[in-house]
């Protein structure tokens, strides 16, 4: 696992920038608690239609998901999931994802 | 949850048609019942009256709003097994399943008798002679295997298997898909090669380890985890939730041999069917002890002429698993409804002592360690309570030594002869769920808690007890592995909903924490032991 990097990561993150900086930790909380259930950490189900999202691009994750917010891109689904998450939040879990190796 | 009345839209709906569309009814419920026994019954129960997960029928989901219930569907429950069914099944199949849910009683326990089983056996190796006779694969010691029921993100699919790894190395070395989740993994104690595989769905899978690959298997029942092998590796039996019965088959051949219908009077005075608890073969004797759920009965079955059956009567309220102590001839059996173990002596084949045991005990595979010459034995409790302990007890004198506190509710404690810490997995539902606390041995407080992630539970070490297995269940998707004594993490191992891991060390310590060395002596000790 990658954990020391993603440590230092963090660390460097908590150093060079203020208040509201990107948190893997606080994309990791919110992936485990909204995302994972459908979309797996590394990989969803194999029996699954959901797309992974390891390793996928954090400013597409993050256009992606205020879009299925604002409702400018349509999905039952993703429309009420992502309704529930912030700006802050959307920064964070992309950037947990986007850190993540499928 | 929040509980919402029914709008009287669906009722007159639901008038307005039937009249025109008898048929067409009879039809949608058809495809509903499919649909529920395809996707739900593996967890909910074949008969809608729960299993793993609630039960769904009339009477339990009156009252509750269908569009809630399909969002539920839709999303799955956020830490439970409950997966998402969006994408899976289409809207109009998920409003008619929780049409059919919200209209059907629980079914009468429908049967699966020993013709059903007979019919069900399937050969994938016809000739076992032609197997090779050692593994296929490097290992120092078969008992180096642990096996894990990797239950698969839907209970079934792709990700249901039965996966084997050497704890050496924390590879995997070969993996046996299953259909529905895995559920349960025992070895046969006399023929170190095959491995039993039991899942959700009662089939069981004769596994040859030597080469990773099912070589038979049988459906034993509708629903119901209770597995055992008998000391000599010549038997097993199998007991189910649904239908009430147990059977004894052939280890070798998977053939049914006998069936036994299980009922009984209740601690109160009642006659009732029972579900099927746990099911143990011991090394002190040739014999399975079987638990009767509601009957509050423990079943003595001689391996020999009938198998003929001794029952031991007002063991317990809802008696679920158990575990061996004295040389397998002692038996720890777990009562939820009344939060005892009841100990029972396998050789007078009487009850010993009803021991406290916290709040709706769940014992897991059960652990006991000798600790300055005294046997002691730990239990989990997975009932939330106000006060959340793990109970220790003295296995000797049958005397409770401590209830120690733990984070919360609890399933199963992990113990090695070898490693300073026993393992509890916490389960309440919220981050605790992602820990697992560990006890010193001697001191019997809690001394470290590690988060695993995911919903950690089923805590195992390696056989040699260097190395500690945690499932991080649920969403984790991967079994973490430890060093039993620094508590580093060491590898991880990625699979789909890991649940249950099995030790193939298991066979020769008889219950996790004792040492094979006393195991040995016990087991020349017992009446009609092989030289």
């Amino acid at each position: 696992m990658n954990t020391r990097i993603a440590l230092s990561t963090l660390m460097l993150a908590l150093l060079a920038s203020p208040a509201h900086a990107t948190s893997i930790y606080g994309g990791q909380a919110r992936a485990a608690a909204v995302c994972s259930h459908c979309h797996g950490i590394n990989t969803p189900s194999a029996d699954a239609p959901f797309p992974p999202l390891a390793g996928r691009d954090a400013a597409y994750l993050q256009l992606a998901l205020k879009q299925y917010r604002d409702k400018t891109r349509q999905s039952d689904i993703m429309n009420a999931i992502a309704g529930s998450l912030t700006d802050q939040d959307i920064a964070n879990v992309a950037a947990y994802y986007a850190k993540l190796k499928p | 949850m929040k509980k919402i009345t029914p709008p009287f839209a669906t009722a007159i709906f639901a008038v307005l048609l039937w009249p025109a569309s008898l048929s067409a009814a009879d039809a949608g419920h058809d495809a509903a019942h499919t649909l529920y026994q395809n996707n739900c019954a593996s967890c909910h129960g074949s008969d809608h009256g729960g299993y793993l997960a609630p039960a769904l029928n009339a009477e339990t989901l009156k009252g509750r709003s269908p569009t809630a219930l399909r969002t539920i569907v839709m999303a799955g429950s956020f830490d439970t097994l409950m997966p998402p069914f969006y994408g899976k099944l289409t809207d109009d199949q998920i409003r008619g399943l929780v049409k059919h849910l919200q209209t059907t009683p629980k079914l009468p326990n429908p049967p699966f008798t020993i013709d059903d089983m007979k019919a069900s056996l399937k050969v994938y190796v016809s000739d076992e002679s032609q197997l090779p006779d050692k593994p296929s694969y490097a290992i120092d010691s078969m008992d180096d295997i642990i096996g894990v029921a990797a239950r698969g993100k839907y209970g079934r699919g792709e990700g249901a298997r039965a996966i084997f790894i050497n704890s050496k190395t924390h590879q995997k070395i070969g993996e046996i898909p299953t259909g529905t989740a895995a559920h349960i993994i025992d070895y046969n104690p006399a023929k170190p090669r095959w491995a039993y595989v039991k899942t959700d769905t009662a089939e069981i899978f004769k596994v040859d380890l030597y080469t990773m690959q099912a070589v038979r298997s049988i459906k034993t029942g509708w629903n119901g985890p209770g597995m055992g092998v008998s000391r000599d590796g010549n038997y097993l039996m199998a007991g189910s939730f649904v239908p009430h019965n147990a059977v004894i088959l052939n280890a070798d051949t998977l053939e049914p041999l006998k069936t036994f219908e299980l009922e009984g009077i209740d601690p109160d005075g009642k006659q009732v069917s029972s579900d099927s608890g746990m099911i143990i073969g011991t090394p002190f004797a040739d014999i399975f002890a079987i638990a009767l759920e509601n009957a509050g009965q423990v079943w003595i079955i001689d391996l020999k002429d009938d198998f003929p059956v001794t029952r031991i009567t007002d063991v317990g309220r809802h008696l679920h698993d158990a575990f061996l102590t004295h040389g397998g001839q002692k038996l720890m059996v777990a009562s939820y409804d009344d939060s005892i173990v009841a100990a029972i002596d396998l050789k007078e084949r009487k009850l010993i002592k009803k021991l406290e045991a916290g709040c709706v005990p769940h014992v897991g595979g059960g652990s006991a360690v000798v600790v300055d010459g005294r046997t002691l034995g730990f239990g989990t409790n997975f009932g939330d309570c106000d006060k959340t302990v793990v109970s220790v007890w003295d296995l000797d004198n049958m005397e409770v030594v401590k209830q120690i506190p733990v984070a919360g509710g609890t399933e199963s404690p992990a113990a090695h002869a070898n490693a300073p810490y026993v393992a509890v997995d916490i389960i309440s539902k919220d981050r605790r769920a992602r820990t697992v606390q560990l006890i010193d041995k001697k001191t019997l407080e809690i001394v470290k808690t590690l988060d695993v992630g995911g919903h950690a539970y089923f805590p195992e070490y390696s056989s040699d007890g260097r190395f500690l297995y945690v499932s991080a269940g649920y969403n984790g998707d991967e079994v973490v592995v430890y060093d039993a004594t620094s508590l580093q993490k060491v590898a991880s191992i990625s699979m789909e909903s890991p649940a249950g891991i099995f030790s193939h060390g298991r066979v020769r310590y008889m219950t996790r924490g004792l040492s094979p060395d006393e195991m040995a002596t016990a087991l020349a000790n017992s009446p009609g032991a092989k030289p």
